[in-house]
């Protein structure tokens, strides 16, 4: 734990970001979906392929970053 | 109607309150940027209109139910239209109530959703004759509607000037792209502007880290400690009306009618302004703050429901900032639904009760259910395991590829313009509401001066 009380996040949107996880989540989800749309074969519906990036690029930056919140319960009563 | 169709229509129902339960936990969450794609995508895959319709209920119905859990947890919004309701849901917090809350929300979300949909159809009905006026004088309605608006918020004046320049900039983006040949002088860029508005102020924001001199000064925090209180489950199936004691009931009941009345008017704006009147005259903060939510949650599940359905039954154009945000697939999706063909002109009234009653029954049945039973294990999965920033990441790669689709890699430094400027208005106090509202004014009242 002590290594991430370094204080280096901010708030963003009423929540917790490190700015360089931030710049990379924001990086691939822009490529995936954007990617996606455009390499869509003719004759098919582009945004269903970007929408397919968007959800990859999602779930990759899921797996690469982690949470900036300590959650725990508290069990008293 | 045949079984097999109702067989569907329930599956449809299912998968979309399935979908949005996940969905409307997820903290941010914009109701237009998730919806709106998904039902994009299911007309223009052939699906069959009621199904689409019975999908959409159920989805918008969910959605309104889980996204309260974020705000009650820990105060973080599960969408746009909970933004509101943050202030009082951290009051129940800050007094160890965050399932108290929880529980009020989903109540007045049922209260909402049971009284908006006969209310609805029945507004719907009654509307049908006026609807050539109605559709005659949209813009006008909603550019006094953004007036409306502005004058409710706190820098009343500020918001108000900020109306007409907010629709020059619109507009002057839409005939560049126009006098360049982008797009054809027919069509109007319209999605990719308004998810621009949406998540205005994280552009803002994000514009500002890359000045080294803003970033410094920017607090700098460790990690965020969310405590949940653990609770025991709920006994039986629950029982709306009796989570909610009798004012809270009635003024859930109040509201919602109000919301399915304003149903032209922007959500977020009518439940900051009701919220407000609500709560405002109790002095005991526990009982304000529990009276405000449940009210607010009823007013937009309402809203968002009578937004859907009024236009689409009596108009048959999208005269609601549901219909043109979340909604704006079913009356508008080319080449399945044009403005002269889509659901108002397919489907009977017969099949839009249909589909209503359907979708929201089993969207109520199934989600407030897991909503009342199992709110902390959900939200204890998406706390520990979904970062946030790719929750941002997500939304800001939909938005440069909706902007992208809508008109090609100039619209994308178009919608970050509308983006900064939208941000910018948002800080300074200027709510959604009237931003939506300047959006769907903007072509009349700029054509208005020249």
């Amino acid at each position: 734990m002590s290594a991430e009380d370094k204080k280096e996040n901010v708030e963003v949107w009423e929540d917790l970001v490190r700015i360089k996880d931030l710049v990379i989540s924001l990086a691939i989800c822009s490529v995936t979906s954007l990617g996606g749309y455009l390499i869509a074969p003719e004759s098919q519906q582009p945004l269903i392929y970007g929408l397919i990036g968007a959800v990859l690029g999602f779930i990759i930056s899921t797996i690469v970053i982690k949470p900036k919140r300590n959650f725990s319960y508290t069990d008293e009563e | 109607m045949d079984v097999v169709l109702i067989g569907q229509m329930a599956a449809a129902a299912i998968l979309g309150a399935a979908l949005y339960t996940i969905i409307g936990i997820a903290p941010g969450t914009d109701e237009t940027a998730v919806l709106a794609p998904v039902t994009l995508v299911l007309v223009i895959s052939g699906l069959e209109p009621i199904l689409v319709l019975t999908f959409f209920i159920a989805a918008i119905v969910a959605k309104k139910l889980t996204d309260s859990i974020p705000v009650a947890v820990a105060g973080i919004p599960g969408g746009v239209m909970s933004a509101p309701m943050v202030e009082h849901a951290m009051v129940l917090k800050k007094y160890g109530k965050p399932d108290v809350s929880i529980r009020k929300m989903a109540s007045g979300s049922v209260i909402g959703t049971l009284i908006s949909v006969p209310l609805s159809l029945l507004l719907a009905t009654a509307l049908v004759p006026l609807a050539d006026v109605i559709e005659q004088y949209s813009s006008q309605i909603f550019f006094f509607g953004a007036i409306f608006l502005a004058l409710m918020t706190k820098n009343r004046w500020f918001a108000v000037l900020s109306i007409v320049p907010f629709a020059f900039v619109i507009q002057g983006l839409r005939n560049l792209y126009w006098g360049l040949d982008i797009v054809p002088e027919d069509t109007t860029v319209f999605t990719s502007f308004f998810l621009g508005i949406t998540i205005g102020p994280v552009i803002l924001k994000l514009f500002e880290l890359l000045n080294g001199r803003i970033r410094r000064n920017l607090s700098r925090y460790g990690t965020k400690t969310i405590e949940m209180r653990r609770t025991k489950a709920e006994k039986g199936f629950p029982n709306p009306f009796k989570i909610l004691d009798k004012n809270e009931t009635i003024s859930s009941v109040v509201s919602s009618i109000f919301g399915v009345l304003t149903f032209f008017m922007s959500p977020v704006g009518m439940t900051i302004f009701l919220g407000e009147m609500v709560a405002s005259r109790i002095k005991d903060p526990v009982k304000r703050a529990a009276r405000a939510i449940s009210s607010m949650d009823g007013l937009t599940n309402a809203a968002y429901l009578s937004g859907t359905l009024v236009p689409l039954i009596a108009i048959g154009y999208p005269l609601s900032p549901t219909a043109l945000g979340p909604g704006h697939a079913l009356f508008n999706a080319p080449p399945v639904y044009t403005y002269e063909h889509n659901l108002h002109h397919i489907l009977s009234m017969n099949d839009f009760v249909m589909a209503t009653v359907i979708g929201a029954v089993i969207a109520i049945g199934l989600t407030f259910f897991i909503t009342i039973k199992y709110a902390q294990p959900i939200c204890a999965f998406v706390f520990k395991y979904i970062p946030h920033e790719a929750m941002l990441g997500l939304f800001f790669g939909l938005v440069m590829m909706l902007a992208y689709m809508d008109a090609g890699f100039l619209n994308i430094a178009g919608v970050l313009v509308i983006g900064l400027v939208a941000g910018f208005l948002h800080r300074r106090g200027v709510n959604y509401g009237v931003q939506f509202m300047t959006l769907y004014a903007a072509p009349w009242l700029v054509g208005l001066i020249f």
